[in-house]
């Protein structure tokens, strides 16, 4: 699969060959919704790509050794419906899931982890913090009234 | 009045004087006036579940025959795994011990018997027929067409499986009565179900009700020899083997494992009826989709070994836990004497030796609660048994595979 147009020099025998064939294919991993064994890995891939594809681009660009390659096509559903009440569909796509070989396996990271904040002391979000602790103590009743309101009373 | 009084006394004496005799006999209390209170039978309540799963198991208990205690075993249909002893999934061994509660040990089960004294010079006769067999599939007969696509097995390796084993068989039947009484059968059908484990139904009209995870498995065996006495066991009932069972925390999909909804058929190759309902040996042929070179070509060295591994582990439970279920257990009934089965997996070329024991077949998630006992299964490396075939002459005869051969088919219970 040729890349874009380009004109090649007409072939003879015994003439190097030049031709060059970049896949057009992308990849792309993704977080698997449920949870995959430990050497499966899931990707999105190309409608037009075969698991023979998706394991000689693994193999061939990659270096990544892979067992088997097993594909599905999820459908987008076609349900919603847009301001002109015309049905709106969510592309499909194939997904790919790809066992790796010689016993490695891969976790999908946590591209997000929560970070614990700790202020500075003296900074001025640690000044606020404490500031709306005080007026956050300050407005619950106080506990020796048992959860009475204020104004219940004589 | 006081006649009245007097009466009464005199009535109170007459039962103080007659409690000490009335004691030792008692009155019979009365039959109750109302029918014991037990839980409901159709409420959506899990009180009610529970007495309809007793109300169920105290049919299959109470069932007046083998048959009909299939019957109602597997009446009841839904979606099940349908588990290939022959697959092509990656690591199937680990995923099918977890779901037969087996422990794979490598090597064959310790020897108990002393093995009979003259074998050395009739292993030369053996030897002889197995060449012959071997000989007569590669060399003499010309077989004119050229196999098919995935034919190659059926071709050549299939024929000289059965010749040899039919002809050692022939041949051992007057050191072993057993053999002699035994039956062989040709491409038997073995099915089992059962089921282990729970999970949450995801889709359908039963949404979110908590089911028990079921699988089937129909194999195909070769060549299988059922006998009437049963095999002795190789390890006691409960001992505690040297291995853990895999625990796998995924859903079986992902080996991939599909679901189908039908028949739940338990057979060991007969019906209940047939004498031999015991299990000696099974003759399994790896098919060409997973052939050594096949695997080889396609960069799955590793998984070579792993198909030996998981036919045997998967057809040998499926024949042990059939031929329990043959005889009147079942997961609420477990059994109380192992059951004990071989096997030999064969593409032809290299032989792999199994043995399993079936100890427990209580695998159930209420069943398994308190259930210290695991299936084991024995298990060899594939070994050639000869190196080539050329014009006439057998190269390279491995003799070991060969004896180990002979001493299965020779594996007999004592009393015999």
């Amino acid at each position: 699969m040729a890349s874009g147009k380009v004109l090649y020099p007409l072939y003879q025998l015994g003439n190097p060959q030049l031709r060059i064939f970049r896949p057009n294919f992308f990849m792309t991993l993704v977080r698997p919704g449920v949870p995959q064994p430990e050497d499966t890995v899931q990707f999105r891939i190309s409608m037009q790509m075969t698991r023979v594809d998706v394991k000689n681009y693994l193999e061939k660009i990659y270096n990544v050794p892979v067992s088997v390659v097993r594909t599905r096509i999820q459908y987008g559903a076609n349900n919603k419906r847009n301001h002109k009440n015309q049905r709106v569909k969510k592309p499909d796509y194939k997904v790919a899931y790809v066992q790796l070989g010689q016993g490695q396996t891969f976790q999908f990271p946590n591209l997000f982890p929560e970070k614990e904040e700790t202020p500075e002391p003296g900074s001025i979000e640690d000044i606020q913090k404490q500031f709306m602790e005080k007026e956050r103590q300050r407005q619950t009743a106080d506990p020796r009234r048992g959860g009475v309101t204020d104004w219940f009373g004589l | 009045m006081a006649a009245h009084r007097g009466w009464r006394l005199v009535r109170l004496g007459c039962r103080l004087l007659h409690t000490e005799p009335a004691a030792a006999p008692q009155p019979q209390p009365p039959s109750p006036l109302y029918p014991p209170v037990v839980a409901s039978h159709t409420a959506k309540s899990k009180s009610a579940k529970r007495r309809r799963l007793e109300y169920f198991y105290q049919q299959v208990h109470e069932a007046p025959s083998i048959a009909e205690k299939l019957r109602l075993y597997g009446r009841l249909q839904r979606l099940k795994y349908v588990v290939y002893p022959q697959t092509f999934s990656l690591n199937a061994d680990r995923w099918y011990q977890s779901f037969t509660k087996t422990v794979f040990v490598p090597g064959l089960p310790p020897a108990g018997a002393e093995p009979a004294g003259p074998e050395a010079p009739d292993l030369s006769e053996l030897r002889s027929l197995a060449c012959d067999a071997l000989l007569q599939e590669h060399f003499y007969q010309r077989k004119r067409e050229r196999p098919f696509l995935y034919r190659e097995q059926q071709h050549v390796p299939a024929p000289f499986l059965t010749q040899l084993v039919i002809s050692l068989t022939a041949a051992l039947g007057s050191r072993n009565p057993l053999l002699a009484a035994s039956c062989l059968d040709l491409k038997p059908q073995v099915n089992f179900y059962w089921e282990r484990g729970e999970t949450v139904v995801c889709r359908g009209y039963r949404t979110g009700r908590i089911d028990p995870v079921r699988f089937q498995i129909d194999d195909k065996p070769q060549i299988q020899i059922r006998v009437p006495k049963q095999l002795p066991e190789f390890v006691p009932l409960d001992y505690s083997v040297a291995g853990e069972v895999p625990v796998i925390n995924h859903k079986p999909d992902k080996l991939p494992l599909f679901k189908r909804q039908y028949d739940n058929k338990i057979f060991i190759g007969s019906k209940v009826a047939d004498p031999c309902s015991y299990g000696h040996t099974q003759f399994h042929l790896i098919p060409d989709q997973l052939k050594r070179e096949r695997l080889l070509k396609a960069n799955l060295a590793d998984q070579i070994e792993v198909t030996y591994r998981a036919n045997g582990i998967a057809s040998l439970f499926a024949w042990t836990a059939a031929q329990a279920m043959y005889q009147g257990f079942w997961c609420e009934a477990d059994v109380t004497r192992p059951f004990v089965s071989q096997a030999v997996i064969t593409d032809g070329k290299y032989f792999a030796f199994f043995c399993y024991q079936l100890n427990t077949l209580a695998l159930t998630v209420r069943a398994d609660q308190n259930n210290p006992r695991k299936n084991i299964c024995w298990g060899t490396e594939s070994k050639p048994l000869y190196e080539a075939v050329e014009d006439n002459n057998v190269k390279g005869f491995n003799d070991e595979i060969l004896l180990q051969l002979v001493q299965f088919l020779l594996n007999r219970p004592e009393q015999l």
